[in-house]
């Protein structure tokens, strides 16, 4: 559905060289240390990075060139991006007024009581928790109704109890809405949690990618490595009576 | 114990600096006669000082504005080689010389320049008239609206713009309706600033259009001629006006931020 191709050098010396593909309605999960390239492969993505070298392609369309607006790629950042200046409703028909198409109340009520923020339409991003304005953020990015929505970082910095219920709740916001993702982060439980598929990127390279189980099993340089001595050491203290 | 004597002094310099802005402007109010006061106020002289004084500074505002936002935007948005010596550049105004600011106007926009011949081409001439008056109010007033709209356009993160683009927004849907309300608090501080700044001037007034009379400038005119009795009267009621057209501005201002 995205097949993605990059290869671009920078000044600083830094290069990013990609190439991945991503099939619909899958839960991709990008993870790699800071510093190795994976913002910068969601912007090349999204539009905000031009790209040098190679192509990203949507559903075989060759959308490198095109404007982040006519992508159909949400982005969603780390600090969510809601706008402070505009109410929980407000937010929800950005998107159609952004595009200038008429606002679909339905999809938007359904949206809204499937994420619950119904009691939060009239409240500014200031007066909302974090769970709840993760949701808002969420549902305003589904109100777009994104070929392929992005998620930098989503769960850094939550603490573990709203991280979980996030990573059950992103689990059945994609099954339920058929969505294709990809989830960036550099914390391997997510990783372990949500990911249908795993990119594994260091130095600005994939040096994995696959289903969760072949991580096991492929040969390994000493990050990927680290990355399945921590999981297993993980695995022990929780099956630890 | 340290604290303690901190906090007395700080609550000492505090008050001596209160002091220090609001007693000579309660002071002229003090020593004002009724009988003076009332004269002025039926003195037609001084109110077409007062209104050329506030239509030039809400010209100057305006342009300002119009000039000063672009620019910051521009500034705030791009990283590259020269960006601190530009930032520098926009705070010249405030360091120069207010009369140096006149003389610098007059010479590049007197009527026997190329500039100013050209604005001779639309019957536009600075010396002595309002435009003159308008131009010099803006430079000395244009880098309060430049400094704050950046101070504003600078705070917003830059993921808050990418999203709008992503959710369909086009980059100048992304300005209007994100990037300026937001920036806008800091924006209107800026004009607010820049008005009151544009109000006071009268160095550089003086040189390149002494008339037709501002405010300041009739003031100047009347302590010249006439004496401390004489430019009281017309400094009270321009500053009682000016404080009031301030803290309006400034409660407005303040009332759209916190909305």
């Amino acid at each position: 559905m995205l097949d993605i191709n990059i290869s671009n050098k920078y000044k600083n010396g830094f290069s990013l060289g990609v190439s991945f593909c991503i099939k619909e309605n899958s839960y991709n999960i990008m993870l790699g240390p800071s510093g190795s390239g994976k913002s910068l492969t969601l912007k090349a993505i999204s539009g905000f990075e031009k790209i040098y070298g190679g192509y990203v392609r949507l559903k075989k369309r060759d959308i490198s060139n095109l404007a982040p607006e006519k992508r159909n790629i949400v982005y969603l950042p780390q600090n969510l991006g809601l706008f402070p200046h505009l109410r929980v409703k407000e937010q929800l028909y950005f998107p159609f007024k952004a595009r200038g198409i008429s606002i679909d109340e339905s999809i938007i009520s359904m949206i809204v009581k499937e994420f619950n923020i119904v009691h939060l339409m009239e409240r500014f991003p200031n007066e909302l928790s974090g769970g709840e304005g993760q949701r808002v953020a969420l549902a305003r990015s589904l109100v777009a109704r994104p070929d392929v929505l992005l998620l930098d970082e989503p769960l850094t910095g939550l603490d573990f109890h709203l991280k979980m219920k996030l990573i059950k709740f992103l689990k059945n916001i994609k099954n339920r809405f058929s969505l294709t993702i990809i989830h960036v982060t550099h914390d391997p439980i997510e990783a372990v949690y949500l990911g249908e598929e795993i990119f594994i990127i260091q130095d600005g390279r994939i040096i994995f990618s696959g289903a969760l189980d072949q991580l096991w099993t492929c040969k390994a340089n000493g990050f990927v490595q680290g990355i399945r001595q921590e999981l297993k050491e993980l695995g022990k203290i929780i099956t630890t009576p | 114990m340290d604290q303690g004597i901190l906090r007395k002094g700080a609550i000492i310099i505090s008050t001596i600096t209160l002091f220090f802005i609001i007693v000579p402007i309660l002071h002229i109010f003090i020593k004002l006669s009724a009988k003076s006061l009332i004269a002025t106020i039926l003195d037609k002289t001084v109110w077409t000082s007062i209104f050329v004084s506030i239509g030039c500074s809400i010209c100057a505002t305006l342009l300002g504005c119009v000039m000063g936002i672009p620019f910051a935007y521009f500034l705030s948005k791009n990283r590259f080689r020269g960006r601190a010596i530009l930032e520098s550049v926009i705070n010249l105004p405030v360091a120069i010389p207010h009369v140096a600011v006149g003389i610098a106007l007059l010479s590049l926009f007197n009527d026997r320049t190329v500039v100013g011949s050209f604005f001779n081409l639309f019957h536009i001439s600075f010396v002595d008239t309002v435009y003159g008056i308008t131009i010099a109010m803006l430079f000395v007033s244009i880098s309060f609206v430049i400094s704050s709209a950046l101070v504003g356009f600078d705070s917003i993160e830059q993921e808050i713009e990418m999203v709008s683009r992503t959710l369909g927004a086009s980059s100048s849907y992304t300005f209007f309706h994100i990037t300026f309300p937001l920036a806008f608090p800091s924006i209107l501080r800026g004009a607010v600033l820049a008005f009151a700044r544009s109000i006071s001037e009268v160095g550089a007034i003086l040189i390149i259009a002494y008339y037709p009379k501002t405010a300041p400038v009739l003031m100047y005119e009347r302590f010249e001629e006439y004496g401390l009795s004489a430019a009281r009267p017309v400094s009270a009621l321009v500053i009682f006006l000016c404080v009031l057209i301030f803290f309006l501005l400034l409660y407005l201002s303040r009332h759209y931020a916190r909305h």
